[in-house]
This record gives structure tokens, sequence and C-alpha cells, in this order.
């Protein structure tokens, strides 16, 4: 017999949820106890017990201030984005794709395009039927379309394109210089995103190489996921710093290499810069 | 019943915690590598650090 779960028995107490961190419970507890060290101290005239509350105080209210707002498990992210790598895997196998992904660069949102052009502000990766097809036309892309005919290839969305929105937020693409670029762009993926714990960039001609340690997408790259995809397109953070290079540089960009050294402590990836 | 604390104590004591907290959150923002495993906002540590700097300095002014 089922039983309805709103209609619960009388004698069942209704159970609240209290959910606080034990970091503002301490916080709190500071609080109130330097409260009352400063109200003894005034009582008391005592200045040490003044010092004392005055420190605590402030130590209990610094906690609450500090305190982050929500903090996630980091192996969440690689679940989450694996299922996504799952599916253009399955789409690349069942097309018999083998070629390349080119990371296309979009046209400045406030440059102005006619309507039939109009898809050319969105952020693509060509993924090509043949390793030696090229990019598809302005027009081929500007429509938006998902499957290619000219030459044989799919427009999808990049994975790191969450990522790059919020970097954009940070530094303007567009108007810095790739030397500038590599420069900036590890520190804010160290300091305002920590999802790696280290991060180096440096260009090479035409070729950007990409050293990453300590990613949290490392696990992306397990053997065990059997994710192909993920050469290709690359984990959330180097599809969007490909991203990141093609805004800045105005042209195509391509994965070229990627190494994976044991247990993903160390990732390497060569990006290629297309020319013309 | 009087604050038992003078201006000269609050200063010192604002010097001290701005101390320490700027130290605090210069090596915390410079060291991301291992700063990554505290869960707290560095940021608004830093704000923190820079008001109790601040703080300090205007009791001087006062006591000038």
């Amino acid at each position: 017999m089922s039983q309805n779960p709103a209609e619960k028995p009388k004698s069942e107490k209704p159970k609240r949820k209290i959910r606080r961190s034990v970091s503002s419970l301490i916080a709190v507890t500071f609080l109130v106890t330097g409260i009352l060290a400063l109200i003894l101290a005034v009582y008391a005239s005592s200045q040490i017990l003044a010092f004392i509350g005055l420190g605590v105080t402030f130590w209990g209210a610094l906690f609450l201030f500090i305190t982050p707002v929500r903090y996630v498990e980091s192996s969440l992210l690689t679940s989450t984005a694996a299922s996504m790598y799952s599916t253009i895997d399955r789409i690349i196998s069942d097309f018999k794709y083998a070629g390349k992904g080119y990371y296309v660069p979009p046209y400045p949102q406030e440059a102005y395009l006619p309507e039939h052009l109009k898809g050319l502000k969105d952020t693509i990766v060509f993924i090509a039927a043949q390793k030696n097809d090229t990019m598809p036309s302005i027009e081929e892309t500007a429509q938006g379309k998902f499957l290619l005919t000219n030459p044989k290839g799919i427009l999808i969305v990049p994975p790191g394109l969450g990522l790059l929105n919020q970097i954009k937020k940070k530094i303007p693409a567009t108007k810095i210089k790739l030397n500038e670029l590599c420069e900036v762009l590890p520190r804010i993926i160290l300091e305002d995103f920590n999802i790696a714990k280290d991060l180096t960039m440096h260009t090479e001609a035409d070729r950007v190489k990409l050293t990453i340690h300590g990613s949290l997408y490392k696990n992306l790259y397990n053997p065990k996921n059997k994710l192909k995809s993920i050469y290709i397109l690359g984990c959330p953070l180097t599809s969007a710093i490909a991203c990141t290079l093609a805004i800045t540089t105005g042209k195509a960009v391509t994965i070229q290499k990627t190494i994976i050294y044991p247990g993903g402590s160390k990732i390497d990836t060569e990006y290629q810069i297309m020319q013309g | 019943m009087n604050f038992p604390l003078s201006l000269s104590d609050i200063s010192l004591w604002f010097a001290v915690t701005a101390i320490i907290l700027l130290i605090t959150s210069e090596l915390l923002l410079s060291l991301p590598e291992y700063s990554a495993q505290f869960m707290i906002d560095k940021k608004k540590l830093r704000l923190a650090a820079l008001g109790c700097g601040l703080a300090f300095l205007f009791t001087v002014l006062i006591r000038i």
C-alpha cells in the first residue's frame, strides 16, 4: 500500500534541517565570546580582557566575512563534463570522422554584421571528416548548421565555452597581444579560478605550448573513460584556452598534440595557429 | 565604567592585526598552488587586511 509522503503521522515531529558549516559555528562562537569579554572588560576595567575581547570579536567577524559562498567537489566537474564528451565520441564514431578540431575565431559581439551572417559571432569548433580537410566557408559557418557537406564535418559548441565566458569577464581577449595573453591568462586561471596547480604558456612561431600541472580535469584523460574527443577538442580548460587563442589571433586554432603524464599530474598541449 | 583601551592601544592592536592579515593574504594570493586547499574568499581577506591597515593609519592621523 502506498503512502502519500505529505501525510505524516501526528506523533512524528517535523525535523528541521540545520545546515551550518563548522566555520560559521566557530565564527559565531568567537563573536559571542568576544562580545562577552568586551562587556566584562568595561565592567571590570580590565585592559587585558578588552584586548582579548577585541581580538576574538574581530576574528569571529572575519571568519564570517571570508567564508566562501559555496564550494563543490572537484570530481563533479569531470563527471558532469564526461557525458558531453561521450556524446561527441558517439557522433564522431558514427560518422567515422578522423579530422582535427578547428576552433573558429568568432566576430566581436559589437561588430556589425548583416542578418544572414550573425552566426559568425558564435564561438564554435569545426570537426573535419578527413585529416586534410580545410576550414568551412564563411557562408556555411554563418548558417549555424550542425552538419556540413563541403567540406564534410560538424560544427559544435566548444566544451570550454562556459569557462571562456568567465575568462572574458576578466580579460578582453580581442584587445591584447598573444604574448601578453600568455602572461595574463595563466595568472587568471590559477588565481581566480583555481582549476590547476600550475599553468604555463609560451609561444613558438605559430605554435603555443601549454603545460598544466594538477588540472582538475585530469580524470577526463584517464584511459578508463575511453574518450577520443578529448584529444580532438581538449578538456574544458584547454578548450577555453584554444578559444581565447582564436579570439586573440583572429585565426583558427587546432590542438596539435596532447601528452598526458602518468596519473595526469602533468598535461602538455600544443596548439597550432592556422595561417591564412 | 569606561572603555579600558586608549587610542594608542587600539592603534597598536590595528597595526598588529593589519600586519598579520596583510602577510597572510599576500602569501595566499602569491602561492595559488598551496592556497587552493584553503576554502576561504581570498579577496575578502585582502579587503579586510587593507581595511585594518587603513584603520591604523586613521588612528595615527588622529593622534598627530
